[in-house]
């Protein structure tokens, strides 16, 4: 066992002593919705301004489900990572075929798209409202309503999705999708259909954050429809991008800091996005790297005051 | 017209400085913002419609020169951050200033009311705005193809290494084109605050339309901009009349569906 993954197990076990027990099941979920993202971001090299898309269509299908039919966790959570793959495939088919600051904008535009579809369907989605009175049905016993027992349970599937996505970056997809990020060019000159593959991650992505966009969706009981704004897509994009991208550990570390900092400053003040957007700004002009960078610096800068 | 205009804008500051801008929303809710406030201060639309852009194309001249000159050298993942950290504060500061709930606004009094066209009344002020972002649109046409600078800055959209080769000031290129951009913005965001009204929401609508405009017409492409604003346009007032609740959704729709047939958008060679 690596260094890394212990220290995902002590904060697992350490997280909710520390924090409330909604704040660190939100982040494990963050985390699983950041994994997804990174496959695209850091190992594919595409910058998906979208996510919250397939997050949030997973969210509300499996919501629905969950709320009339009455369904159990795992069908509600093979549903979401369906509707996620579905939905990511659509999204993905238009967008792959740019690339740049066209894939992007495309990404962004479809969102748009899913969020005014989600914002006018007020009869299912609850528009403005958020679809509410989502249950968390009890799985084998074991009853989910003990905010411990879902937590504990989010972990677990927060454990095997890390494992998925080390497995998958570690495979030869992983490293074709390397290979695309590095040159895109030599990638199809050896022969690789690069849309093909820029899909397939598209789509792994999209399976990634349906499933957190479910277990989203159960433990709030509620569906807002701030969660499948771009906004929202945002948000993960920056958690990735703070972590340090690239890094298969990154998105844990940044959804840590960013959940763990929105759901304390929120409280304080209702315009707490315009922090939120200074945060961003100074990242990008005084931190580009991230966390991990900053802090190798912090101590590149204590060292060297030390030795002098 | 108006998304023409938009679209424009945001066209010119996507090819010429190759940065996804998500600030272009805001830029436009600011220029609502700042018209109906300078009316409510000097109390003269006319003026207001010429002061509300020019402040927003000094804020741009702002924005560039502080944040968006560092960060050329930066991926599209940190240029994205910026301008989207930049949107955020923009808007939030538009609550913070203006308040969270939107007014209506009413055109000045001449432009009130509708003119009988013979076949339909239409509102006076419609009338209005689509002659002056036309002839906007045409201006911001004419100085592209044109006058010298305009034919520096599709330069800089074609080729920018070849630009400064030849001894021009890139940077100052980059400046101007985000100044006027941000000119369009905010003047589309002048010329709608009579139509809509003022509201926080009201940039981030405009910005998914903007980025629909500019995947639709191609980046840099003026007559693009044009032809993908008027159809969005169109087929936005056709689906409103039918079916009011899609009429948003269907912008994207047509985006979507314009994609599928033309990957490189209506005008799109890359």
């Amino acid at each position: 066992m690596s260094r890394a993954s212990i220290a995902v197990l002590v904060s697992i076990i350490l997280l909710p002593l520390v924090v409330r027990h909604a704040i660190a099941t939100e982040i494990w979920i963050f985390a699983i919705f950041g994994l997804g993202l990174n496959l695209l971001l850091g190992y594919t090299g595409l910058l998906s301004f979208g996510q919250s898309t397939f997050f949030g269509s997973a969210a509300y299908v499996a919501g629905w489900l969950l709320k009339h039919y009455a369904i159990d966790v795992f069908l509600a959570l093979g549903v979401g990572v369906a509707v996620g793959a579905v939905s990511a495939l659509l999204v993905g088919y238009l967008c792959v075929q740019r690339s740049g600051l066209y894939f992007i904008m495309l990404t962004f535009a479809l969102n748009q798209l899913f969020y005014f579809i989600a914002y006018q369907w007020t009869s299912v989605t609850g528009g403005e409202d958020g679809m509410a009175g989502i249950p968390r049905p009890a799985l084998l016993g074991i009853d989910f309503k003990d905010p411990l027992n879902y937590y504990l349970f989010v972990s677990l599937l927060f454990l095997i999705s890390l494992w998925l996505m080390q497995r998958i970056v570690e495979s030869p997809l992983g490293r074709i999708l390397q290979a695309i990020r590095e040159n895109e060019v030599r990638a199809e000159a050896v022969g690789y259909n690069v849309p093909r593959f820029k899909l397939l991650a598209f789509v792994i992505g999209g399976a990634f954050s349906g499933l957190a966009g479910v277990l989203y969706a159960m433990l709030f009981g509620i569906m807002p429809l701030e969660a499948i704004s771009f906004v929202f897509s945002g948000n993960v994009v920056f958690a990735t991008l703070i972590g340090g991208s690239g890094s298969l550990y990154g998105p844990i570390i940044g959804s840590f800091v960013f959940i763990w900092l929105s759901e304390s400053v929120s409280v304080l003040w209702a315009r707490w996005p315009l922090l939120l957007g200074l945060a961003f700004v100074i990242v990008v002009l005084f931190l580009r790297g991230g966390v991990v960078e900053a802090w190798s610096r912090f101590w590149l800068w204590h060292s060297s005051k030390q030795r002098t | 017209m108006l998304y023409a205009l938009m679209g424009l804008g945001l066209s010119l500051i996507t090819g010429v400085l190759n940065i996804p801008n998500f600030a272009h929303g805001a830029l436009f809710a600011i220029g609502a913002y700042l018209l109906v406030t300078t009316v409510n201060v000097i109390g003269n639309f006319w003026l207001a419609l010429v002061v509300a852009p020019v402040g927003v194309a000094l804020l741009g001249l702002a924005i560039e020169y502080a944040g968006i000159r560092r960060l050329y050298a930066a991926g599209h993942d940190y240029q994205l951050l910026f301008t989207f950290g930049l949107a955020l504060i923009l808007s939030e500061g538009i609550i913070l200033v203006w308040g969270p709930v939107g007014y209506s606004y009413l055109p000045p009094p001449v432009l009130r009311g509708g003119l009988d066209l013979g076949f339909t009344m239409y509102p006076k002020y419609r009338i209005f705005v689509m002659v002056a972002a036309g002839l906007l649109v045409l201006a911001t046409w004419l100085f592209l193809e044109k006058t010298r600078y305009g034919a520096i800055m599709r330069a800089g959209i074609e080729n920018k290494e070849m630009v400064s080769l030849l001894g021009i000031d890139i940077h100052r290129l980059f400046t101007v084109a985000f100044a006027l951009g941000a000119y369009l913005a905010g003047i589309a965001g002048a010329l709608t605050a009579p139509i809509r009204g003022i509201n926080p929401g009201m940039g981030v609508d405009m910005l998914g339309i903007a980025f629909v405009v500019v995947a639709l017409g191609g980046l840099g492409n003026l007559l693009g901009a044009i032809a993908a604003g008027l159809l969005i346009g169109v087929a936005q007032a056709i689906v409103a009349a039918y079916w009011t609740e899609a009429s948003t959704a269907v912008i994207f729709a047509v985006m979507a569906a314009v994609l599928l047939v033309r990957p490189q958008g209506l005008f799109g060679i890359r």
